[in-house]
């Protein structure tokens, strides 16, 4: 018989205001194999976890059930406790009794009885735990992080500082991702190339930081502390080494298309260097729109090119390395504006995303830094700025508030007036959201200093008329109809992560919310990891968020993967899948349902009736699997079994619950 | 009906004769005019034993599980729900297609029994046989002609897949193929609300014995152990009540998700007449609706729906 020792917890009132804890403890004396029922006022607390040590060894405890809150919370506490008492951290179940009953109910004796089958529950699949057993493996001591923007720059620095090697790899041709598009930047004023562009010079000289711009992943394999990833290196057409940055190629390339770093308000060339300040300083072909590629003439770039740094030749190039610890760091996209149609983007010039204000204000934007409007180069006079465009909006857009909007438009303001003094900003917003340091009376000042007309309303139309724009709308607070004549309309479009970023999520074994932004391992207490071990979130790819707060995100993902780049080694998690291979028949229908790639076949020789008989059955990498038990649901006969779940845990759990 | 007999036996005594295959799974006759057994023929001499005729409705291919242990090469015969499954062992990795030689026989639907007796033409009944477009009874001194259409099993009404979609050697010429719309039942429950379907369902399954046999005969029910014989953990009561019944069914039909070959097989050996194909169907119908036509045993290469991710997979869960 088993001597299961029952630990209740009052988490304050938390529990104990909702649940007749004296009951419970009554009953759980009298379930099968229970030999001691106690409780505290907090058992996660010194004293509590005291009584859990102490009645363990003068019990003689083999198994121990908590009665509290969540595993999530506490499971690795108590597992501690136990393991400090001798005895193996794997005998101890939680029972939820909080999040799974005291917080959801009102009754109190509803609340009781189901406690009660909650602790019946956990002491049925206590009863049959087994001890496990964690294995030991090393760590790589390299890290990777994806994406160069301000979050993964930082990252980046960060983690080089400490002396860990750190591949950084960039999809684009140069680092600095979004705030290197923006002019000035919120509650400051400073600008942003001139806070941005030392730390990409900072990345480029770093000993210990190899930089891979203009390159992907394309596959992710292993696990933490042993990932091994696989960089699409793409093909520059430019020998970086004899490269010397003079410039003569792109400025002589006849080939002209929409740059994306202007926001397709300039052209670029076929060979370009995406801004002044890109690092690295080296162009890069377009093959799609180069004259060379398409239509194998010109040339004309290798012709000019005084170093002979142009290579037609070169080729993607596939590298593989391993790293201890992955950082991601994506950044966002704007959303589409199709859907939103009343607000007439795309159908004059006119009207603009706040991002091309952004390059249409600075120095080395499209225009010089002259705002000018697009329809005639001209200055503007009146602009209207509409907040939430796709954000707020459950029924076409993203029903998240972009975090950011409220704040660059008042800047947007502010710079206008700054520009033009004349001018007038109009600003149609629901609510203004200004929580951050000093950003109320950044705010203010738009409003009082620089003169901005908040308007609360939604705007139903914008529409030319003559050569100026008409904005149809409705103050919801006078619950009048507006009419404002506008030479410019700036659009305060919501952000969205990375048009691919459930795809790299997938490779990355990572999970995504509903509009595709990573989810982290817990909303408050672990903000900045994944659910997989080793991989952490930086940056807007995980929420909306501005500068600041992606600066600092990025810190702590640093640091803890730094945590993880200093362990020598790191000790698995024992609950793995486990194949009975009696019962295996070999289809291998786990092995494609397997997020982790951890499954495999392998060929088995046994004896039936004095015959050697070979089949498959599958097989699984204990250091790969993350324990996610959809191998156990996807096998029929049951021959995979979740160690830590087993069927005959869940299946007594089950009976238990039902009793 | 005579041809295709004189080729099964000629195929059979040539691959045994030529060492080819050293088994030949094909039907032998019983006693009754009904009995069409399945038969293991390993000697050249024994394949004049073998028969055709509108009762070997029994699939072979699942006794090639045990069979290929012990033998080099196996030969069978396959009609075209026949071959659907052995496609579904296949996908199952469970035989090995490189020590099975398959002869098709393209199928024009088998006679069920039950049938022919409600008819009232069972007695004194010797043979039964297509001749043209025929069915023909045969008794002592007497001989009676019928419409074959309304004595076909009803899997038969709808088999859409009577030409065997896998063979090495196919035994006659394509039959035409013209089924019946085989969800009409599927929809007719679905107009039910729940819980009146819930009471159809009860009503059905609290007949089951459990005899296991709609488990034993299907094709794609090839486990070593099937997790119903199971004692640790017992996943199944042994108490005969609804419940457990309800608890075999549910899981057998989610066992069969994706992969049920819709050969019928399984209703027509129920011995208490549980609707099992409509039970199968709907989970089929559910499955080419959400991610897609599926049809399982057709192409055993392609993946199956309910094992492969696709990420434009429905995912109504994650969309708040
Ligand atoms: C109009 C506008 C004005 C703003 N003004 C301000 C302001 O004044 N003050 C402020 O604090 N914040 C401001 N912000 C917010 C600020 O831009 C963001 O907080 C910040 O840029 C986020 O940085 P990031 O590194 O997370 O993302 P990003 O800058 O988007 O960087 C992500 C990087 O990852 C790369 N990448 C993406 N996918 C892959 C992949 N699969 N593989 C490799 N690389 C990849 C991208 O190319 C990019 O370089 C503004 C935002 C907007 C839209
Ligand atoms: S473990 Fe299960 S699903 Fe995997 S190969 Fe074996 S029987 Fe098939
Ligand atoms: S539990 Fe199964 S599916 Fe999940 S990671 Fe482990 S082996 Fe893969
Ligand atoms: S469940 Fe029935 S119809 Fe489906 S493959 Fe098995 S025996 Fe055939
Ligand atoms: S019911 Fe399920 S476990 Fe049993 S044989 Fe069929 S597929 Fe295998
Ligand atoms: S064949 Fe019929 S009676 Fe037998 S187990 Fe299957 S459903 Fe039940």
């Amino acid at each position: 018989m088993r001597r299961i020792g029952v630990f209740v917890c009052w988490c304050g009132t938390n529990i104990g205001a909702t649940v007749d804890l004296e009951t419970v403890m009554e009953k759980a004396r009298q379930m099968p194999g229970v030999v001691f029922a106690g409780d505290n006022k907090y058992m996660c607390s010194e004293i509590g976890q005291t009584l859990i040590r102490d009645t363990i060894v003068q019990e003689r405890l083999d198994r121990v059930v908590v009665a509290s809150c969540s595993p999530r919370m506490h499971e690795l506490t108590f597992r501690k406790t136990a393991a400090a008492a001798g005895l193996n951290p794997y005998l101890v179940e939680i029972a939820n009794i909080r999040e799974h009953c005291s917080w959801v109910h009102k009754d109190k004796a509803e609340a009781t009885q189901k406690a009660i089958s909650l602790v019946r529950t956990a002491v049925a699949k206590a009863a049959r735990n087994k001890p496990l057993q964690a294995d030991q493996f090393a760590v790589t001591h390299r890290a990777l992080v994806i994406g160069a923007g301000i979050a993964g720059i930082q990252a980046a620095l960060d983690i080089g500082e400490t002396g860990f090697e750190v591949d950084l790899v960039e999809r684009t041709p140069s680092i600095g991702g979004r705030m290197a598009q923006l002019d000035k930047t919120f509650p400051t004023l400073d600008c942003s190339a001139c806070i941005l562009t030392p730390k990409m010079v900072d990345v480029a000289v770093h000993p210990k930081i190899n930089l891979y711009t203009y390159s992907e992943i394309e596959a992710v394999e292993g696990y933490v502390g042993n990932f091994e990833v696989t960089l699409r290196q793409k093909a520059r057409s430019i020998d970086k080494e004899k490269c010397t940055g003079c410039g003569i190629c792109y400025e002589k390339c006849p080939s002209k298309v929409d740059g994306e770093f202007e926001e397709g308000m300039s052209k670029r060339k076929a060979i370009y260097v995406p801004f002044p300040q890109a690092v690295p300083n080296v162009p890069v072909i377009d093959r799609e729109n180069c004259r060379w590629f398409t239509k194998e003439k010109c040339g004309v770039c290798k012709k000019v090119c005084p170093a002979d740094a142009v290579d037609f030749e070169q080729s993607d190039q596939l590298i593989k390395q391993k790293y201890g610890a992955i950082v991601v760091a994506t950044g966002f996209d704007l959303v589409d504006l199709d859907e939103f149609g009343e607000f007439g983007y795309g159908k004059h010039p006119d009207i603009i995303t706040s991002m091309e204000f952004e390059r249409l204000v600075n120095a080395s934007g499209p225009t010089g830094g002259k705002l000018l409007r697009p329809s005639n180069q001209e200055p503007p006079r009146n602009v209207v700025f509409i907040h939430c465009v796709g954000s707020r909006d459950k029924s076409r857009g993203k029903p998240y508030c972009s975090k950011i909007c409220c704040m660059y438009t008042a800047k947007h303001a502010i710079l206008l007036k700054e520009k033009y003094p004349k001018s007038q900003a109009y600003v149609f917003y629901i609510d203004v959201r200004t929580a951050g340091k000093e950003f109320e009376e950044f705010h203010r000042r738009a409003v009082e200093e620089y003169g901005a007309a908040y308007l609360r309303g939604i705007v139903g139309k914008v529409f030319p008329s003559g050569d100026k724009l008409l904005v149809n709308g409705v103050d919801t607070l006078s619950n009048q109809t507006v009419e404002l004549e506008a030479d410019l309309v700036v659009l305060a479009t919501a952000i969205t992560p990375r048009r691919d970023a459930a795809a790299l999520g997938r490779m990355l074994g990572i999970g995504t919310d509903g509009h595709n932004y990573f989810v982290e391992a817990h909303p408050k207490l672990r903000p900045v990891e994944s659910h997989t071990a080793g991989i952490f979130l930086a940056g807007t790819c995980q929420g909306p968020r501005d500068i600041p707060e992606t600066v600092a995100q990025a810190g702590g993902a640093a640091a803890k993967a730094i945590a993880l780049l200093s362990k020598e080694t790191l000790l698995s998690d024992p609950c793995v899948s486990n194949v009975n291979e009696s019962l295996c028949t070999g289809c291998l229908a786990c092995l494609p349902v397997c997020p982790y790639k951890a499954i495999s076949e392998k060929t088995i020789t046994e004896k039936v009736h004095g015959q050697e008989r070979r089949r498959l059955v599958a097989e699984i990498n204990n250091a790969l699997c993350q324990g996610c038990g959809a191998c156990s649901t996807a096998c029929r006969p049951g021959a995979m079994n979740l160690l830590g779940f087993t069927n005959e845990q869940l299946l007594a759990e089950v009976d238990a619950i039902c009793l | 009906m005579k041809a295709m007999l004189q080729k099964i036996r000629k195929e059979a005594a040539s691959v045994l004769a030529s060492g080819e295959a050293d088994l030949v799974l094909g039907w032998g006759k019983g006693p009754l005019w009904w009995q069409s057994y399945p038969a293991f023929i390993e000697e050249e001499k024994e394949t004049g034993s073998l028969t055709w005729d509108p009762f070997c409705v029994p699939n072979l291919s699942k006794y090639l599980l045990e069979e290929l242990w012990v033998k080099q090469k196996v030969a069978l015969f396959l009609k075209g729900c026949d071959a659907l499954g052995f496609n579904q062992l296949l996908q199952d990795k469970r035989v090995d297609r490189e020590k099975v030689l398959i002869f098709g026989i393209p199928c024009s639907g088998l006679i069920d029994p039950q049938k022919v007796e409600r008819a009232g033409l069972h007695q004194g009944l010797h043979s039964v046989e297509h001749q043209g477009g025929e069915l023909v009874f045969s008794y002592k001194d007497d001989q009676k002609k019928e419409d074959p259409s309304s004595f076909y099993y009803d899997k038969c009404l709808t088999c859409r897949h009577p030409n065997p979609v896998v063979f090495d050697m196919m035994l006659g010429d394509a039959v035409a193929v013209n089924p019946q719309e085989r969800f009409a039942a599927v929809g007719e429950l679905e107009k039910q609300d729940v819980s009146e379907r819930y009471r159809y369902w009860e009503r059905q399954f609290s007949r089951c014995i459990r005899c296991f046999a709609c488990r034993n005969v299907c094709p794609a029910c090839s486990c070593r152990e099937c997790i119903f014989d199971l004692t640790d953990p017992r996943w199944l009561g042994k108490a005969n009540v609804l419940s457990e019944n309800q608890f075999y069914h549910i899981t057998r039909a989610f066992h069969m998700a994706g992969r049920c070959v819709d050969c019928g097989e399984c209703a027509r050996v129920c011995p208490v007449d549980i609707p099992l194909t409509s039970l199968n169907r709907k989970l089929i119908k559910d499955l080419n609706e959400l991610y897609g036509e599926y049809d399982a045993g057709v192409e055993p290469e392609k993946e199956p729906p309910l094992i492969t991710f696709n990420p434009g997979d429905p995912a109504a869960f994650l969309e708040s």
